[in-house]
């Protein structure tokens, strides 16, 4: 037997990880192939035109992909799939955005049969300007982002020449007293640098916001950093000021409750989006000053409004972050055409065993609804199963149960429905967050509860995103929005940054068995159970709950 | 003057056995002696044949006689190829040993009868009809005030077609067409055309025939595959196929479609075949078509007429994959249907149906025996569908398939696996061209399932189970795992290796075959390399949890009550037993009776139950497997192969024959008369000879005097000059009336060669 690779002719890679040759292949396939699943025995990577794009954009040919495919694949690689790699990476670039010095920025073709091909298009109709010759054709500035979008729908993507404007200079710059960049946070940084725009994809708690921080001390400019929420915002802020020389004067806040501009903004994605009369209001924000780098966090939520607006935001530099590519929506090319092409990568358990983050046992406990709560679930209407099934009475016993067995750890109850959230809190005796609560009481509480002062808190979806949590080492969830794997991806997230004992943290998802509460469980689990994370499931009776 | 039957007759034993294997329908049915073979051989659907099988030069050489009218072997590498050639001598040669050619007594070399007429009207566009001076300077010379516009007219002439339509007159093309005509350089024919005469057309072409010699296109500039890349792909694609015949087989037979009245697959069967096998329909017709032709599916007559699953599909079930796979290849080869026309429209315009009667294109076999043909010259070679057409341009410049055929039989060919990444597979190879070993072509098949088998992954008793429910098999499954595998999971992707995710469903369908929790994780642990994650353990076990919760079950009639105590006496009664009756529940009985007896029964026994509906319906769950059996045995239509020991006895048997023949009737020899008091009497009489006679004066144009049966039934002897025989039918001209006859062959009596005893002038009144 040789070589740790298998390839599929539906051109799904399989890699054995026990082979000795695995981690050199994992090295080799990483920059085109899309990891999948990585199970504990065999990764599943796909080749797709985006990924083989991406591997163009950092600058690899067909040829490499080719060799490096015969070189470790165990049996005959399909003929039908390397004729694929080779045709599908030569699309990638044969039509150029550059800057001309006479007629501005101009969509040049290395080949004009593709430049005929897409000037004839309908869908570019209205984005190019003047044809020059047989090779240019000019674009409107404004249109360059609309123009990336189409072209990649139209399967040539653009590479993307025309630069960046330098934006207005600021002084940047890391404060690395007592802690450093970890070698994977500087590659993210090097690698999004290197490429000028694009999404850098690290697991929750893998330090996210130091990678952020990284490439605005590269840039030295001033920053527009979009965010998901308030909360969210003030964390990142906090964050800016303690790794970099930053200051709180320098760091402006632009949100619903705020309306600051400074050298750095953060600003929210709501406020962004929120319209005033059919328009949206905020958009002056975009132009309000001369940034030099615009920052997305969680890049896999960015709402369609903000893909228009950064539409029109091409000639600055752009990084996406986030845990996961994997939109619901399916919007991941817009993404690449968009914000950038996947600049860095690395696998959850990769940067586990590394011990950059918590390694963590995810169990599924499921509950059997007594035979009142099944004849009410069996003749509810369809609209209300979940809500029936997710809020089930039992829950609640499963839930005290658990924070029994883990006490004294900081544990997170996590929940969809706020009758059954007060409901828990009261049980439990702990505290709870919800939208409704001010900003200020969840500052107290985060802060009680990162101190130790409390360690069980209630929270509702507000709690999804980008709290930092340091010591929060369990999670129960008792409900969730349906089968949302990023949500799933999320909420472990809050459990995985490194603890200062190397324990084990635990994450609980509570089921009633035989719903759909059950099913949506699973699909929710599959983006975790793909990185890696195996499920076990239990019984609630296994854990002495009656 | 040798005629074509003195040639056979001269031909050395070597040279017949040899005609014979080359031309297999001159040797069956025997055609018992050399007159016969002759005859047969000139026959018009034996010559196209035979033709049909040439290559470009073979062509050629034959146009050049045709054009020369006769001619010697270096006059044709002359006309052919402007000087000595080997192409064309070794064409010379095929054509010799094919009998298209043979040689008079002169030496040089004619067509045998029959073949100028197929050669076309104009044979190396050339106007053979017409007659005109064979001189240059009859041509135009420089300083003629017509030159110019002459010598266009005559350029486009020169190489074919030699036909054209005069230009209006007072036009200087038209004067000079005019002024060629007068000189005899042109001649008119029928409304405004003229003629370029051969005689001229060879002065304009040097002397020759053709251009040059045809050459075949370069096969080795397409690209190519490496054996391994071509044994691997051949060998994925073979196995899908078979395993898409085995879904085929068991979707048909537990629903086995009705069959259309035309007698075909209604197009929306064939769409739902498409979704079962998750294929498109143009790829289902071609596995349904491939079953059929393998034998294994059949129409069953029972009412309604269905087509279901042979007999022969449990045998073929039991072979292991390489044997599978041979048993569909080699009827592919040889099977008349023609799957790719399934969905386009007959000429009344009403859609083909995949399995209609009418698919069946005889020359199918022999299409995709010419298309692999090509591919098999060139090992490794993966040429596209054009470069086929050309090279079938040239090795079979007479049968060129259109290009869409070609392209069919390409497409089905990589569906079977035939081809791998565009390359013939080396297990189709040793199916089209048997080693000597292999006596027929079923000698071959364990050969080529050897070579089949070679391109195939090795096989895996291993399974990588994952946290995350997916399972992998680093290699093609054993049967014993692929058989677990298909029970308990879904397939995912395939190719070197296979995965498969197992899922609530699939679980369940493994219990519902039978398997019981305990043994599934068994069977599972068994192959699991690295032991059952929790997580499937726990899906196995919740899936048997809640298997069988549901009962379900056939019942015809029921009965239900409010009183739970007369239900309870009822289905304990004894005199109702055989209504079959079952308590489902306190108020409920089912029974196995219909409705109608259950009332009856019961009203016998003095009780006054009221009927619910009109009738009870039968519900039958059980699922029936249908086998038809096959009518008649498989025809195959691949070519007679006469093979050279047999030829060789076919020969000796010729010869022999012969030899009693010429012993009896000496051929040149004066028979007794059968009109007495007549003139000389027939030089044959028998039918075949008479036709042979007949053809070769036609080609030789001499004069036969043949002996005609009249309406009266008197017989007539005429001197005729035979011009055409063909279609049952002798055309001829009567030299002494000037006249043209047509008459049917069957009126002929004998027929003797004039030259034998030319006619004097009152004789031949006589006859008239």
């Amino acid at each position: 037997m040789s070589g740790p690779l298998i390839v599929q002719s539906d051109k799904t890679l399989l890699l054995e990880i026990d082979h000795d040759q695995a981690d050199a292949c994992r090295r080799a396939i990483a920059p085109f192939a899309e990891l999948e699943r990585a199970p504990e025995h065999v990764h599943t990577y796909r080749l797709t035109p985006l990924g083989l794009w991406n591997a163009r954009a950092a600058g690899h040919d067909a040829e490499q992909v080719v060799d490096v495919l015969l070189e470790y694949s165990r049996y005959p690689v399909p003929h039908a799939l390397l004729v694929d790699v080779a045709e599908t990476m030569a699309r990638y670039g044969r039509l150029q955005l550059v800057q001309d010095p006479v007629h501005g920025l101009v969509l040049h073709a290395l080949d004009p049969a593709v430049l005929a091909e897409v000037t004839r298009s309908k869908r570019t109709a209205g984005l190019l300007g003047a044809r020059l010759d047989a090779t240019d054709v000019v674009v409107h500035p404004s249109e360059r982002g609309h123009l990336k979008q189409v072209l990649l729908k139209l399967g040539w993507p653009a590479e993307d020449l025309a630069g960046y404007v330098d934006g207005e200079a600021h002084p940047i710059s890391l404060e690395t007293d007592g802690w450093a960049m970890r070698p994977y946070q500087e590659q993210a940084v090097e690698g999004f640098w290197h490429g000028g725009s694009g999404v850098v994809v690290l697991p929750c708690g893998a330090g996210k916001t130091i990678v952020g921080a990284g490439a605005m001390a590269k840039s030295s400019t001033t920053t527009l950093i979009l965010v998901t929420n308030t909360v969210s915002a003030r964390q990142w802020r906090d964050e800016l000021v303690r790794r970099t020389s930053l200051t709180e004067e320098e760091i402006g806040e632009y949100s619903g409750a705020r309306k600051e501009i400074r050298p750095v903004t953060i600003a929210t994605y709501q406020v962004l989006t929120t319209k005033r009369k059919g328009v949206y209001s905020h958009l002056e924000l975009l132009d309000a000053r001369d940034w030099g780098l615009v920052l997305y966090d969680e890049v896999h939520l960015l709402p369609a409004p903000i893909f228009r607006m950064t539409a029109d935001l091409q000639a600055r530099r752009r990084l996406g972050l986030t845990a996961t590519l994997v939109r619901e929506d399916g919007r991941e090319d817009e993404v690449f055409s968009l914000i950038g092409p996947k600049r860095f990568d690395a696998p959850w358990k990769d940067i586990e065993a590394q011990g950059y983050i918590a390694p963590a046992e995810c169990i599924e406990v499921r509950l059997t609804l007594p035979d009142a709560d099944r004849m009410a679930y069996a003749t509810a209407e369809p609209e209300e199963k979940y809500r029936l099934a997710a809020t089930a009475s039992g829950k609640n016993r499963v839930v005290e149960r658990l924070v029994a067995q883990h006490e004294g750890e900081p544990t997170l109850v996590i929940g969809q429905y706020l009758d059954q959230l007060h409901e828990l809190a009261e049980h439990i005796g702990a505290d709870l967050i919800t939208g409704e609560t001010t900003v200020r009481e969840r500052q107290r509480l985060f802060d009680a509860f990162r101190s130790g002062e409390i360690s069980k808190l209630v929270v509702s979806k507000v709690a999804n995103f980008s709290i930092d949590l340091p010591e929060a080492s369990v999670a129960i969830q008792v409900s969730g929005s349906f089968g949302s794997r990023q949500e799933e991806a999320q909420r472990l997230g809050r459990i995985m940054r490194p603890k200062a004992s190397g324990r084990t943290a635990h994450f609980y998802t509570v089921v009633a068995r035989d719903t759909v509460d059950q099913e949506f469980a699973a699909h929710r689990q599959r983006f975790l159970a793909e990185q890696g994370y195996a499920y076990t499931i239990k019984d609630a009776e296994d854990l002495g709950v009656a | 003057m040798p005629t074509f039957t003195a040639f056979l007759r001269s031909s050395s034993d070597e040279q017949l056995a040899g005609l014979l294997t080359r031309r297999p329908d001159l040797a069956s049915p025997f055609p018992g002696n050399l007159t016969s073979l002759a005859v047969r051989a000139t026959g018009r659907a034996s010559l196209e044949r035979a033709l049909a099988g040439v290559d470009a030069v073979v062509v050629q050489v034959l146009e050049a006689v045709a054009a020369l009218g006769g001619a010697a072997r270096p006059a044709i590498q002359d006309a052919v190829a402007g000087g000595p050639h080997d192409e064309v001598a070794r064409a010379t040669d095929e054509a010799l040993a094919l009998a298209l050619l043979h040689p008079d007594d002169e030496g040089a070399l004619t067509l045998a009868p029959g073949v100028a007429e197929l050669l076309g009207a104009h044979p190396a566009g050339l106007a053979l009809e017409v007659t005109g001076p064979a001189d240059p300077t009859a041509l135009p010379s420089d300083d003629d005030p017509l030159a110019a516009p002459a010598r266009a007219v005559l350029d486009a002439l020169t190489w074919g077609p030699p036909v054209g339509l005069a230009p209006a007159p007072g036009s200087p093309a038209g004067d000079a067409v005019a002024m060629l005509v007068a000189r005899r350089l042109l001649v008119r024919g029928a409304g405004r055309h003229v003629l370029l005469p051969a005689s001229v057309a060879l002065v304009l072409r040097g002397g020759r025939t053709h251009r040059g010699v045809a050459t075949p296109p370069d096969l080795t500039q397409v690209p190519h595959r490496s054996a391994a890349t071509v044994a691997a792909e051949s060998a994925s694609a073979g196995e899908r196929c078979v395993r898409l015949v085995v879904r085929l087989l068991r979707a048909w037979e537990q629903g086995p479609p009705g069959v259309l009245r035309a007698g075909g697959l209604a197009v929306r069967e064939l769409r739902r075949t498409a979704q079962t096998l998750e294929v498109d329909e143009r790829e289902a017709a071609f596995v349904v078509e491939l079953a059929s032709a393998a034998g294994l599916l059949a129409v069953d007559d029972d009412e309604p007429a269905v087509f279901a699953p042979t007999t022969e599909t449990d045998a073929w079930s039991a072979l292991d994959l390489p044997q599978r796979w041979v048993t569909l290849a080699s009827a592919w080869l040889a099977t008349t249907r023609t799957p790719w026309l399934v969905g386009s429209r007959d000429e009344r315009g009403s859609l083909i149906a995949a399995l209609d009667p009418e698919l069946s294109r005889p020359w199918a076999p022999r299409l995709r025996r010419s298309v692999l043909g090509v591919l098999a010259r060139e090992p490794g070679g993966a040429p596209a569908a054009d470069d086929v057409v050309a090279a079938l341009e040239w090795s079979t410049p007479r049968t060129v398939p259109p290009r869409g055929a070609v392209d069919a039989v390409l497409a089905e060919a990589t569906t079977l696996g035939v081809l791998g990444a565009g390359a013939l597979s080396d297990a189709a190879r040793v199916l089209l061209e048997p080693a000597s070993h292999a006596a027929t072509p079923a000698d071959a098949r364990p050969d080529a399932a050897a070579a089949f088998a070679a391109g195939l992954s090795p096989e895996v008793g291993d399974l990588l189970l994952q946290g995350d429910l997916t399972g992998i098999v680093p290699g093609r499954p054993s049967a014993a795992l692929e058989s677990l595998l298909e029970r308990a999971a879904v397939v995912e992707s395939r190719g070197g290796a296979v995965t498969v995710r197992f899922t609530p469903d699939s679980v369940r369908r493994a219990l519902d075959d039978g398997l019981t929790a305990d043994e599934l994780v068994e069977r599972l642990t068994t192959f699991a390399r690295g032991g059952l994650p929790q997580a499937l353990d726990y899906l196995v076990r919740d899936a048997a949890r809640r298997h069988g919760r549901l009962r379900a079950g056939a019942a015809s009639s029921y009965l239900r009550a409010d009183d739970p105590a007369l239900l309870a006496g009822l289905a304990d009664d004894p005199r109702f037993a055989d209504l079959g009756l079952l308590q489902l529940a306190p108020t409920v009985l089912a029974a196995q009776a219909s409705t109608h007896e259950l009332v009856e029964a019961l009203r016998a026994h003095g009780l006054a139950p009221v009927a619910e509906t009109p009738d009870g319906q039968v519900l039958h769950l059980e699922r029936t497997v249908r086998r038809a059996r096959r009518r008649g045995a498989r025809r195959t239509a691949s070519p007679v192969v006469t093979r050279t020991t047999d030829a060789a006895a076919l020969v000796r048997r010729l010869r022999s024959s012969d030899q009693r023949r010429t012993a009896e009737v000496p051929d040149d020899g004066d028979p007794p008369s059968r009109t007495p008091g007549g003139p000389p009497a027939a030089g044959t009489d028998d039918p075949a000879a008479a036709l042979a006679l007949l053809r070769e004066a036609a080609t030789a144009r001499e004069n036969v005097w043949v002996e005609l049966v009249g309406p009266s039934g008197r017989p007539e002897r005429r001197l005729l000059r035979p011009l055409r025989v063909e279609g049952g039918r002798l055309r001829a001209a009567d030299p002494v009336r000037e006249s043209e006859l047509t008459v049917a062959v069957h009126r002929i009596g004998a027929v003797r060669r004039a030259a034998d005893d030319e006619p004097d002038q009152d004789q031949d009144q006589e006859v008239t």
